[in-house]
């Protein structure tokens, strides 16, 4: 195993904290009094504390009890759901590959292509447009013209994939739908906020929604990520369902993002954004709320 | 060697995900029983452990460990934000009964994973009153104050049985990793 742990051991206040993290969690004050101390010797001895406790949890598990049947069976549909929502298109700039490889293809008249599937394919049609307009630029100039008509460099054709739907589109499906709900999503107090508008799109029935804005500013997600929240009239109005993270490019304009609920959302009564550590986080604190949207 | 079940979730295995709620699930829903007020919380708490796994697939390195100590450890963090959570609420009853735990015995704990051999080897080391802390804060979730409520024990010594138990079992876990025991 390679170790580049840091040098040197954490002292007591430091390993007190960690251990307490590690067992039961940090009060937000001692959350930020580990917060000051050395990070990244705190980091390396968590990991190994985490892991210690992890591998105690295994030498008492004992025996173990298969999943209920109908938490097994929601499970399963929560996997389709999130693996279905991963392989839309958030991202811009593979956005801006579809469209670039859509126009190349469309000129050379491939065969129409279906609808639904996987994303893998066109990003390696992507990937193989990219390479070979880069092919192109350092083809050494034409020679001159001679007898033999010689055919037009071509683009190798892609893997005849399907082109998944973008999630604007998905969004535009999901809200014809008759059972589908439309809240107006507006801006907060927060500086962050301003100029923030757009809606959500949820479906009660399937549990699927997108939040749909201008005007969020971008994000480094290394330092914070925006978290999308339900909160749910059947659900204590104290913890509202995470929505997942997501983040905002530099040049993002309008946005479309899917809402991977975490729990099932009985009635929703709002929608939130807030600004969160990387990851997003169990319970919000509320401090930064960017937009909200309740539910009529 | 062959993909682990979370590196082929990771590269888009869809077969991969059915595989590992039938290999994790009985672990993760018993952490999960365990570390809930309510089988309620529990049911909740396993769905958002399996989408923490989904999410945290990629991330796993076969070099730091098996996953299923990755496993292990996703639950209990999203478990331990889940109780810090609800904290606010009456603690656990400290003359509730709970579910007897039957440590592994060291030699036959390697069949759950390789990690769980070693903290096994080093619980045995433990006296039993260092093991009870361990078990009742690691196994039941029990804040250190509810553990010193719980034994009638002071909460300093309470505070020092799990510091040195859980050292000793990085200390092992360490050991088998370097070959060299660290002093402690």
């Amino acid at each position: 195993m390679s170790d580049t742990r840091p040098q040197g051991q954490p002292d007591e206040a430091m390993v007190d904290l960690l251990i307490k993290q590690v067992t039961e969690g940090l009060s937000p004050d001692e959350q930020r009094a580990l917060d000051v101390m050395d990070s990244e010797m705190a980091s390396a001895y968590l990991r190994d504390l985490e892991r210690a406790a992890a591998a105690v949890t295994l030498a008492g598990s004992g025996a173990e009890r298969p999943l209920p049947a109908a938490l097994s069976a929601r499970i399963a549909q929560q996997a389709a759901e999130h693996f279905a929502a991963a392989n839309q298109v958030t991202d811009l700039a593979a956005a801006r590959a579809t469209a670039a490889y859509k126009a190349v293809h469309d000129q050379a008249a491939a065969p129409s292509r279906a609808r639904g599937g996987g994303a893998y394919g066109w990003i390696a049609a992507a990937a193989c447009l990219v390479l070979a307009v880069i092919g192109w630029e350092r083809s050494p100039p034409p020679a001159a013209p001679v007898a033999v008509a010689t055919p037009p460099p071509v683009v190798a054709p892609p893997p005849e994939k399907p082109v998944p739907p973008t999630a604007a589109e998905q969004r535009a499906a999901l809200l014809a739908k008759a059972d589908s709900l439309k809240i107006p999503l507006g801006a907060t107090k927060d500086p962050a906020a301003a100029g923030v508008t757009g809606d959500v799109v949820w479906d009660p029935v399937t549990q699927r929604g997108f939040l749909h804005f201008t005007g969020l500013p971008p994000n480094d997600p290394s330092v914070h990520q925006y978290q999308i929240w339900i909160f749910d009239s059947g659900r204590d109005k104290r913890y509202p369902v995470d929505g997942g993270v997501f983040d905002v490019p530099a040049d993002a304009g309008e946005v479309v993002i899917p809402i991977r609920a975490s729990l099932m959302v009985r009635k929703p009564a709002a929608f939130a954004v807030t600004i969160e550590k990387p990851g997003g986080v169990v319970v919000s604190g509320r401090e930064r709320v960017v937009a909200l949207g309740q539910a009529g | 060697m062959s993909p682990s079940v979370l590196q082929r979730i990771a590269s888009g295995d869809s077969a991969a995900v059915r595989e590992c709620m039938d290999q994790y699930g009985p672990l993760i829903w018993s952490i999960a029983r365990r570390l809930s007020r309510t089988p309620s919380d529990a049911e909740d708490a396993t769905q958002e452990i399996f989408l923490d796994v989904w999410r945290s697939a990629g991330r796993f390195d076969a070099s730091q460990g098996s996953d299923k100590v990755f496993i292990a450890m996703i639950a209990r963090r999203r478990l331990i934000d889940r109780l810090r959570k609800t904290s606010a609420e009456p603690p656990m009853d400290p003359v509730e009964v709970l579910e007897t735990v039957a440590w592994a015995d060291p030699g036959t704990a390697s069949e759950t994973s390789i990690e769980a051999e070693q903290a096994a080897r080093a619980l045995a080391e433990l006296r039993p009153e260092q093991r009870q802390v361990l078990e009742l804060g690691l196994l039941h979730g029990l804040s250190q104050s509810e553990i010193a409520a719980r034994l009638s024990m002071p909460l300093g010594t309470v505070k020092s049985f799990m510091r040195r138990g859980l050292i000793r079992v990085r200390e092992f876990m360490n050991v088998d990793a370097k070959g060299v025991l660290s002093e402690g």
